[in-house]
């Protein structure tokens, strides 16, 4: 029916056919597997793990499992396209005969080697941590921010800028240091401060997954810190309108969700697959225990179409998403020099009692982020495969200062950026030839940066940067080891301002550099195996970095560019252990990555006295920096109906040269979680009440002196939640109430920027509905 | 698996494609000009006493401390000055006093002599906003008899945006925050 579709899984699944079977039984299963319409599948896996053998369905769809022990297996039925069929078989003949009809999924994967499936490919998954988001995990946190929903993955925190903006930090990194691979390209936005979140709509439809550390050689020059992909779910193929209503509401900032999917293939055009996707969200200010964090709202609105056609050896899809916002800050937070923020740090709490209020006002952002790509894939007769991706991405990013001497301010911004980028990449995905298989790829990147007012917080600029790579895995019986390598170059023209009358410079810098990884995985039993993975990676610095000039407003900051700084340069090990077994699972990481030309803020000797007061100062400078750390994940489940969960992550930040702790890391933290699963009822089934506690300690290593004040107390947050499913006909209908900081605890994070001025938020009920069409 | 006929196929490759028809390797290079941006650059002190005229200026031309000029305010004893105090953006040549004035309500100047001639030298606001509370635009300076000493004069401007004005405090706002230092002959 199609030419074979091979994937990291599939490899691994071809090598182990070949293992000799070490005992010799003698009982065999044989059948068929047919898909929906009583044809025939060619290439179906048919796999059983807790013996790691397998077999493939001839043209015929007839498959063979030889040498089965007497016991009752589980049988997996594996097929790119359809959904995975599981089945028990007790085996107790010497031929069993098991016929099996796979439905086609829609929820196709693509073969990338980090998203695999299966018992055995999750212990063999990556050589470097790497977690993720399943799409149930991915339903439960709907409406939330993109960072948000990642601090439950292990050791992801969030960096805020009160509620409405929130950052994703991976180890103690983020913004420059954290690529955001969306639809396959790299998300470039204005991610020049903490206070810019990334474009991303919480309801798209991606399956998300984060690696921790340098992240091998195939994502770029970005990605020193980590990777956070996501990846739209493959195009319906079958002619069959189907989707889903979601609606979520929030009671703290009393915020409104919604989203709504429409998909299908076309009869007229096997192959040809489309969706509609559109979300929005709108919310007031939230509250804290005690007060109203005034003017802290937003309103999105976002949308993305998909267009795909898939041949016998071709595929070709577009994707085009919107990302629109408007959010506001908290306007206490809007100082005007140092001593105002001694002022609001001596007072505690806002000056004003704030009312709640829908209306955003000025300080605001509004961001408008396009993104386009098209993407597509050729088999050649050899079978491996060409695979090209385009991008092009226009961001938009609009500040508006509290106020504005010489125009409205709620319509005046003070900063208005466009960042356009182009990208191309193009690999070619081998097929495993003996033992080894690998990716051989080019990438190029245009990107230009204009200030639409002649605003001046980051210059307008000009950057090409190219890069190639390749990547080779070898995999073993219960070894597998990969090596890859990657060179860079990056120009870059920029335009700083020299002064305040419209007279700019013109500078150029080139930087050219290798990144390499070394991993390997030795699954050392049927459910544990181990990875290690030694990485260098390398980031130039960024525009920020070279030319920013001014006062940072929130933290009364003055901030200086320094145009000779050079790239930072990272050295990572990471050793992650993994363990996939019947009633438990275990992933936990150690690493430590040492950055040589780490590039920070420092403080300058003399704070800087201008017209409006005293600033202090701070310098892009770089020293040698190592962070080391501990994160992961420990599941159990008792029965099926009781599941434990414990995650927790441990970051160590210090300036070598200096040293002294790095400023700015995440604290420690454990979450601890119990989910009880309850009987099914009728038409209501899956239903689950969990419970999940955060513990927080207070960060004790922070640089001395630098920050106005010290990290915040450690505290611990209780969410509470139930979640349900109601059959409706053939369909299912989701549902799920949620209490977040159950006890309307009163805190406030090392990670937020307006922990000087205000608490988080409070208790928070969250209602979600998930209603399906078709 | 059937082959589509080649025309359903090129239409949908056209759509596919049409997004790259609005790509444009546009220019990056900066547009002529400063751009407007909220500044003051400089301050003014005008202080009238029987015909003679003492003026002092701050000037941060760039707004950002590079190259900020104060000058010393030289003041006689025993006199007691009318002053007055103007703010402007030398950049974009606009006036800002007369916009202080227009939000007067939102606005208030506080006054602190300090160092030795704080016991001397003494500045009370004269005029006031719609709510009779101070604004400082206008005030008197004045300086007791003795002998020759100096000090130092803050200024601050306070903007009141979500802060109530209540005439003794200042917001966390500040607009203006300079130090003059002060010479009594």
């Amino acid at each position: 029916m199609m030419k074979s579709i091979w994937s990291a899984c599939t490899i691994r699944l071809m090598l182990l056919l070949l293992l000799p079977s070490s005992v010799a039984w003698s009982q065999q299963l044989t059948g068929r597997v047919l898909d929906g319409e009583y044809q025939p599948l060619h290439g179906v896996h048919v796999f059983v793990p807790t013996l790691m053998q397998g077999a493939a369905t001839d043209s015929e769809g007839y498959y063979t499992l030889d040498g089965l022990p007497q016991d009752t297996l589980t049988v997996e039925y594996r097929f790119v396209g359809f959904a995975t069929v599981v089945r028990s078989v007790p085996i107790d003949n010497e031929r069993m005969v098991l016929d099996v009809m796979l439905e086609p999924e829609e929820l196709e994967l693509e073969e990338i080697i980090t998203i695999a499936e299966g018992a055995s490919a999750e212990l063999n998954r990556a050589t470097m941590s790497v977690s993720r988001l399943e799409p149930e995990d991915l339903e439960k946190l709907r409406g939330q921010n993109l960072a948000e929903t990642l601090t439950h993955l292990a050791g992801v925190t969030a960096l805020t800028t009160g509620p409405s903006i929130a950052k994703p930090v991976i180890r103690g990194m983020h913004s420059q240091r954290v690529l955001v691979l969306n639809a396959g390209v790299s998300q470039e936005g204005q991610q020049w401060g903490g206070e810019h979140a990334p474009e991303i709509d919480p309801f798209a439809p991606v399956r998300i997954e984060v690696v921790r550390g340098a992240a091998g050689v195939e994502y770029g020059v970005g990605a020193i810190g980590g990777v956070i992909r996501l990846e739209p779910r493959e195009l319906p193929v079958s002619p069959r309108l189907a989707g889903s209503v979601s609606m979520n509401g929030f009671s703290n900032n009393r915020q409104a969700a919604g989203s709504v999917l429409l998909e299908s293939g076309i009869r007229a055009l096997p192959g040809l697959g489309w969706r509609v996707q559109g979300s929005f969200r709108k919310a007031g200010a939230s509250k804290a225990p005690n007060y109203v964090i005034g003017n802290s709202g937003f309103n999105e609105l976002n949308g993305s179409l998909a267009l795909g056609y898939k041949g016998d050896n071709f595929a070709l899809r577009s994707y085009y998403s919107l990302f629109s916002t408007e959010l506001g800050l908290f306007k206490g937070a809007h100082i005007g020099n140092a001593d105002d923020l001694q002022r609001a740090l001596r007072r505690g709490q806002p000056s004003v009692q704030y009312e709640f209020l829908y209306d955003i006002e000025a300080p605001k952002q509004t961001v408008r982020h396009d993104l386009f790509t098209l993407s597509g894939h050729y088999d050649l007769d050899s079978g491996d495969r060409i695979e090209a991706q385009f991008g092009l991405q226009r961001n938009r990013r609009q500040e508006f200062d509290a106020h504005r001497r010489y125009g409205d301010p709620v319509n005046d911004p003070a900063f208005d950026l466009t960042l356009a980028t182009q990208t191309l990449d193009v690999k070619l995905r081998s097929i495993p030839r003996g033992s080894f298989f690998g990716v051989l790829g080019v990438s190029g990147m245009n990107q230009g940066n204009v200030n639409v007012e002649a605003g001046y917080l980051i210059p307008n600029f000009r950057a090409l940067t190219g890069g190639t790579y390749a990547r080779a895995t070898w995999v073993g019986q219960s070894l597998t080891v990969e090596a890859g390598a990657r060179l860079d170059h990056r120009w870059l023209k920029a335009y700083p301002r020299m002064n305040r009358r419209g007279d700019y410079a013109r500078t150029t810098h080139a930087y050219t550099n290798l990144s390499g990884v070394l991993g390997t995985i030795w699954q050392f039993s049927n459910s544990w195996s181990v990875a290690l993975n030694l990485g260098t990676a390398w980031r130039p610095p960024g525009v920020n970095e070279l030319y920013n000039f001014g006062v940072h407003h929130g933290t009364a900051q003055f901030e200086v560019g320094n145009s000779d700084i050079g790239g930072e340069r990272s050295y990572n090990v990471d050793m992650t252990l993994r363990h996939v077994g019947e009633n438990s699972r275990v992933e936990i990481s150690a690493f430590n990555n040492r950055m040589d030309g780490y590039i920070h803020l420092f403080p300058e000797n003399e704070a800087r006295v201008t017209i409006r007061g005293t600033f202090p100062s701070f310098r892009y400078e770089q020293t040698d920096a190592v962070l080391r750390g501990l994160d992961g994940v420990v599941e159990y489940s008792f029965l099926g109906v009781l599941e434990l969960r414990a995650q927790g992550s441990v970051v160590r930040g210090d300036d070598r040269s200096a040293g002294m702790p790095l400023i700015f890391m995440p604290a420690d933290r454990l979450t601890l979680g119990a989910a009880v699963s309850l009987p099914n009822l009728g038409k209501i089934h899956s239903s689950e009440i969990e419970l999940e506690s955060t513990f927080v300690r207070r960060q004790m290593r922070y640089p001395k002196g630098v920050d106005y004040a010290e990290p915040p107390k450690g505290y611990s947050l209780f969410n509470l939640g139930y979640r349900v499913e109601i059959a409706s006909g053939t369909s299912v209908i989701q549902l799920g109430l949620s209490v977040q900081n159950l006890l309307n605890t009163v805190y406030r994070d090392y990670l937020s920027r307006f922990r000087y001025f205000v608490d988080a938020p409070g208790r928070n009920v969250v209602l979600r509905l998930r209603l399906p069409i078709g | 698996m059937q082959s589509p006929s080649r025309k359903p196929f090129s239409l949908l490759l056209a759509l596919m494609l049409l997004p790259l028809a609005f790509t444009a390797c546009d220019s990056t290079e900066p547009d002529e000009g400063p751009g407007e941006e909220e500044l003051i650059t400089k301050i003014t002190l005008t202080l009238s006493a029987g015909g003679s005229t003492v003026t002092a200026s701050a000037n941060d031309p760039d707004g950002d401390g590079s190259g900020f000029e104060i000058d010393t305010i030289n003041l006689a004893s025993g006199t007691t000055y009318t002053g007055s105090i103007a703010l402007s953006d030398e950049i974009n040549g606009e006036d800002i006093t007369e916009e202080v004035g227009e939000e007067a309500a939102e606005h208030q100047f506080f006054y602190t002599v300090g160092g030795q001639a704080s016991n001397r030298v003494s500045v009370t606001i004269t005029d006031k906003d719609e709510n009779g509370l101070p604004v400082g635009l206008e005030f008197t300076l004045a300086v007791s008899g003795g002998g020759a000493t100096n000090g130092t004069l803050r200024v601050i401007l306070s903007h009141f945006d979500d802060d109530p004005k209540n005439g003794t405090d200042q917001s966390d706002e500040t607009d203006v925050d300079v130090t003059f230092p002060i010479a009594v002959q």
